[in-house]
């Protein structure tokens, strides 16, 4: 049986582990050694060491690129961390229409990337979108959104936060495996509603939170779609995000060998930010069962 | 490369993809040979009609050859890249300005000089359209000829009693277009921004849009004002004398200082994400805008009542001219003869009605100085009365070759530091002189000469 | 190890999923919907948006201040902006790639979950941790080499760089949905597995007969994920599918920007046409949905 198990144990994983030689470790390997060439569309590669990371070093762009993705990430992480665990705290509640709810809620998640960021440029129009049309009724001042340095990101921000759908269901799963007898417990003791979050739901939640935490700064961090659609990296390198910076450099400059080689620093970057956070988080995050199965 | 600066290509508001495709395999020809060849393009769907018109006349001229048209219309740098790097390029096609000289460079192209005695068409083109990447190195050509305008409402200048002129000599100074752009700049109760009470958040019709951002726009003012993007070295950029500074100042100063220019992301007619030219001239949001030729099929497409006028000048007046995207025959084609033929075979107007439609210009110099050439494209109620001399006498006598053809590295320079410059001064923020002298030395750094021209 | 794991979630199972804590008070309830109709009218507006600007007329979505009712109701938007690009391909194009890449993802994930679950072998959990750690790669640094080796194997502009990987488990993010599975399988009762395994079954027929039936909502989460995913994606298409006959609905309407820059209503339609099948699909599929990710209990 032992072995009979060992056996099929591989031949069922195989798929996953070829699959994680062929499109993770090969392709890793293979941009490792572009970042040490000189390599353009159209002409051979030439190695040439480290001399692309130098370049990156003094490459005003790349700082730029960094720091503008950084902004966004601080900005929009949290934000639809925040965001989605409140709505999905409502939906946890026993309500009516429960179906029609979780949809709305969920509907932005469900929009194409391409379409969502036409949307947008129309919401955030400064003459006939949708938002200074409200703020406008509301007698407030518009805004320049996209359009100005300064708001440019946070327009970005607000936009992100519109697709926290994925998020929320996340949350809303973690909210509803917490054991109800915990919940009990704290009522016979005479708490009341804040209590119960405080002593049970949120830390109880904090896995979660940190799942949710990781996944988002991983993936904000890649941030491209709009960029790439809606500002073009502008106004003046204000939405320059890294990973539109890196594709420009590829696909439309064809710096191939420096496009690789700022691919390969993200990925050291985006190492070193999770390992941080996994430090961090046996700080704060609560695990009920502890240890392996 | 910036999007719009492919935008502008086709002529029409279109951009490109690329769509590369199966190699050879079906189909096949009539008569004796059977000659398969890809032409590759990006444009409208009305440039997608006019092109696939124009290859089956060129398979019905030429037996036994057959063209499969690429049509990709997005991201076709991208795209484009994607073939070079797959080694799957097709046999002619349209190529992104920029990427061509790199393409030339690195022998992608095939070099079409050995072939101008052969086809002299070409060798009457325009001399700006020959795009040169060495010594005798003809790697392609623009593909059609384009030059910026002023376009307008003739119901709002009406209005306004004002008359943009429709011929170079007649030309505006920059103060009458700010004295005409205050008579046609009104706000919801009907003032002008020089009226006291005049509300500058509530602007019902601007007086003029002009890009900031879109060389091709404010190219013409440079040069009018006796200024260029860059000295005789091309390795200086001038944007910091007081020439340049003057232009871009006044171009901001219409904004933020007259109040009857829209600012960014509002109705500036060169941007990705709002309403073309017909569209502000239309519903009168924008009295006067300065696009290019190309927008006359949109004009014409969706009934505006529009005139053409000219650019404004500051000393002799220019316009930018050769901005669309290039032409050229891709290397390690199968049948380099064939495809040269269908290169010079199309944007010959005598087969490629994109010209009598409006998108297009043509390229060889007798549709400009020849009556019966001129009135082949011309003469038809596309073309308004005042097309000969507000566009093609303009054309002709006043066009200078944009600088973003001509100058090295410019898809880097122009994406990596002056968009992002250009962009700032859109934005009010900091006065041109202070933009302009903190980005001419990054430019100047990176500049690397202007491309080799040659006469034939 | 597994007799451990068992009582603990089978309890957690017991739980009804949509049922929430205890009934709030009345006013609390009234405070309830009054939060989630305030938060659904920012998540709603900008779908009024669309669909306002897909009715109407280019002139009249240029007016300002903003008007909010088309005025005349531009139907021919969605029959126009349909026609004019091969819509019915691409959608056949993008349901053709989705469901090999649901299949292949939902299969392969399955078997690898099972198989990090619910078999023991020698170096399992070290494996099962390397590939977790491919989460963290950035798509941007496999993006290069991989498409030079779709190149090498002469595949650009074939269905296989956007389908073939989700045959490896999904390849690189599939790691996620292996997890998610596994987490799913350790929640059933071992067992199951150890009497089939006494009638002399084969660990594919307890996976396929007895695994597989009991995962529904595991495996509806993955299809819904998998199908999002690949239903939205861009940057797969945009770089390895080159002919238009073989586009997606995503590059279809990226390319629809470019063609009908002055024709925002026809975007807008578009966009909206394109918008309106996935939310059907999830309106339907959302109770198992929930459920699904309730039940594999993610926060471990």
């Amino acid at each position: 049986m032992r072995r009979l198990e060992t056996r099929w144990g591989i031949l069922m994983a195989l798929p996953a582990i070829l699959g994680f030689v062929i499109f993770t470790i090969g392709p890793m390997v293979a941009s490792a050694f572009f970042s040490l060439t000189d390599w353009t569309i159209g002409a051979s590669p030439n190695f040439i060491g480290l001399d692309n990371y130098a370049t990156m070093v003094q490459d005003e762009l790349f700082w730029k690129s960094l720091s503008t993705t950084t902004y966004y990430t601080l900005g929009a992480v949290p934000l639809v961390l925040i965001v989605s665990f409140a709505v999905a705290m409502l939906l946890n509640q026993k309500v009516r229409g429960l179906a029609v709810w979780r949809t709305i809620f969920y509907l932005p998640t469900l929009v194409p990337a391409i379409a969502n960021v036409v949307l947008w440029i129309w919401i955030f129009n400064p003459d006939f979108g949708l938002l200074n049309s409200l703020l406008r009724q509301g007698g407030l001042p518009g805004s320049q959104w996209i359009y100005a340095e300064s708001t440019a990101v946070p327009s970005m921000i607000i936009m992100s936060t519109w697709g926290f759908g994925n998020t929320m269901v996340i949350f809303l799963a973690g909210l509803q495996g917490v054991p109800r007898h915990l919940y009990e417990a704290v009522s016979i003791d005479g708490g009341g509603a804040w209590r119960r979050f405080w002593h049970v739901t949120l830390p109880m939640m904090t896995p979660t939170i940190f799942y949710n935490l990781v996944v988002g700064v991983v993936g904000t961090f890649q941030v491209f779609n709009q960029a790439y659609v809606m500002t073009e990296g502008g106004p003046n390198h204000a939405t320059l995000f890294y990973v539109y910076y890196l594709f420009r450099k590829a696909f439309t400059e064809s710096e191939m060998g420096y496009a690789s080689a700022l691919a390969w620093t993200l990925f050291m970057i985006i190492m070193v930010v999770t390992f941080l956070m996994f430090r961090n988080a046996r700080r704060w995050v609560y695990y009920e069962m502890a240890g392996a199965r | 490369m910036r999007r719009r600066d492919l935008l502008k290509l086709g002529g029409l508001a279109a951009l490109g993809t690329a769509a590369a495709a199966c190699g050879g395999g079906s189909g096949s020809g009539s008569g004796g040979k059977n000659v398969q060849l890809q032409f590759m393009y990006w444009g409208s769907t009305f440039e997608k009609a006019a092109v696939e018109r124009m290859l089956k006349q060129y398979e019905q001229k030429h037996a036994g050859v057959t063209v499969k048209p690429l049509y990709t219309p997005d991201e076709y740098d991208v795209k484009l890249n994607t073939l070079v790097a797959s080694n799957r390029l097709p046999d002619a096609g349209y190529v992104p300005l920029a990427m061509s000289y790199r393409l030339g460079q690195q022998g992608k192209l095939v070099n079409l000089f050995p072939y101008l005695k052969k086809y002299p068409q070409l060798a009457g083109y325009l001399p700006d359209a020959y795009l040169w990447s060495g010594q005798d190195n003809l790697h392609g050509v623009a593909t059609a000829n384009e030059i910026e305008l002023l376009w307008y409402s003739k119901s709002a200048v009406a209005a306004a009693g004002v008359t943009p002129p429709a011929d170079a000599a007649s030309a505006w100074t920059w103060d009458q277009l700010v004295e005409n752009a205050y008579k046609l700049t009104i706000d919801q109760n009907g003032k002008h921004p020089d009226e006291s009470g005049f509300d500058p958040k509530q602007i019902k019709q601007f007086g003029i849009s002009s890009s900031i951002t879109y060389g091709a726009a404010w190219y013409g003012f440079l040069r009018s004002n006796g200024v260029d993007f860059a000295d005789e070295t091309g390795k200086k950029c001038l944007l910091d004398t007081p020439e340049a500074i003057q232009v871009f100042q006044n171009l901001q100063d219409l904004i933020y200082k007259h109040r009857v220019a829209p600012g960014p992301g509002q109705l500036a007619a060169t941007g990705d994400d709002v309403p073309g030219t017909n569209i502000l001239l239309k519903t009168k949001r924008v009295a006067m805008v300065v696009d290019g030729h190309w927008s006359l099929l949109d004009m014409n497409e969706s009934k505006v009542d529009y005139g053409i006028g000219v650019l404004p000048k500051y000393k002799e007046p220019f316009t930018s001219s050769q901005v669309a995207g290039a032409s050229a025959v891709f290397a390690g084609s199968k049948h380099e003869q064939e495809a040269v033929e269908l290169f010079a075979f199309h944007n010959d107007p005598r087969y490629v009605d994109l010209f009598a439609k409006g998108l297009w210009m043509p390229q060889e110099k007798k549709y400009y100085e020849d009556q019966a050439a001129i009135d082949s494209w011309t003469k038809n109620e596309l073309h308004p009365p005042e097309f000969r001399t507000a566009v093609v006498d303009y054309a002709r006598d006043h066009g200078v070759p944009a600088f973003g053809n001509r100058v090295k590295n410019m898809s880097t320079i122009s994406s990596d530091v002056l968009t992002p410059a250009l962009q700032e001064l859109e934005t009010g923020k900091r006065p041109a002189a202070e933009i302009l002298k903190a980005v001419a030395p990054k430019i100047s750094s990176m500049l690397q000469g202007w491309q080799h021209t040659q006469e034939l | 190890m597994t007799a451990l794991a068992t009582p603990d979630q089978t309890a957690a199972r017991g739980v009804a999923p949509t049922q929430g804590l205890r009934k709030p008070r009345r006013y609390g309830r009234i405070l309830l919907y009054v939060a989630l109709v305030a938060g659904s009218i920012p998540t709603l507006l900008p779908f009024v948006w669309l669909v306002r600007s897909a009715l109407m007329q280019d002139a009249q979505m240029f007016v300002s201040p903003p008007q909010w009712i088309p005025s005349p109701f531009q139907w021919s938007n969605f029959s126009e902006s349909l026609t004019t690009q091969p819509f019915a391909r691409y959608f056949l194009n993008t349901v053709v790639i989705a469901v090999i890449s649901v299949l292949g993802t939902v299969l392969t994930c399955a078997v690898a979950a099972f198989s990090f679950s619910r078999l023991r072998w020698r170096g399992r959990n070290i494996v099962f941790a390397l590939l977790l750690s491919g989460v963290m790669l950035p798509y941007a640094v496999t993006l290069i080499p991989t498409f030079v080796m779709w190149q090498e194997l002469d595949l650009i502009d074939t269905i296989a760089p956007l389908t073939v990987p989700s045959w490896f488990a999904g390849a690189g993010g599939g790691v996620f949905n292996i997890f998610l599975l596994r987490q799913f399988f350790l929640t059933i009762p071992f067992e199951l597995d150890e009497a089939a395994y006494i009638d002399g079954a084969s660990p594919w027929r307890v996976f396929w007969t007895i695994i597989m039936p009991l995962s529904k909502p595991a495996i509806i989460v993955v299809t819904i994920f998998t199908f999002i995913g690949t239903w939205n994606d861009f940057l797969g298409p945009l770089l390895y599918l080159q002919n238009e006959e073989n586009y997606t609905l995503s590059l279809g309407l990226a390319s629809f920007q470019s063609m009908y820059i002055t024709q925002w209503g026809y975007l807008m339609a578009a966009s909206a046409a394109i918008i309106a099948p996935i939310i059907a699909l999830f309106f339907f599929m959302q109770r198992y949905f929930i459920e699904g990710v309730t039940l594999t209990g993610i926060k471990n």
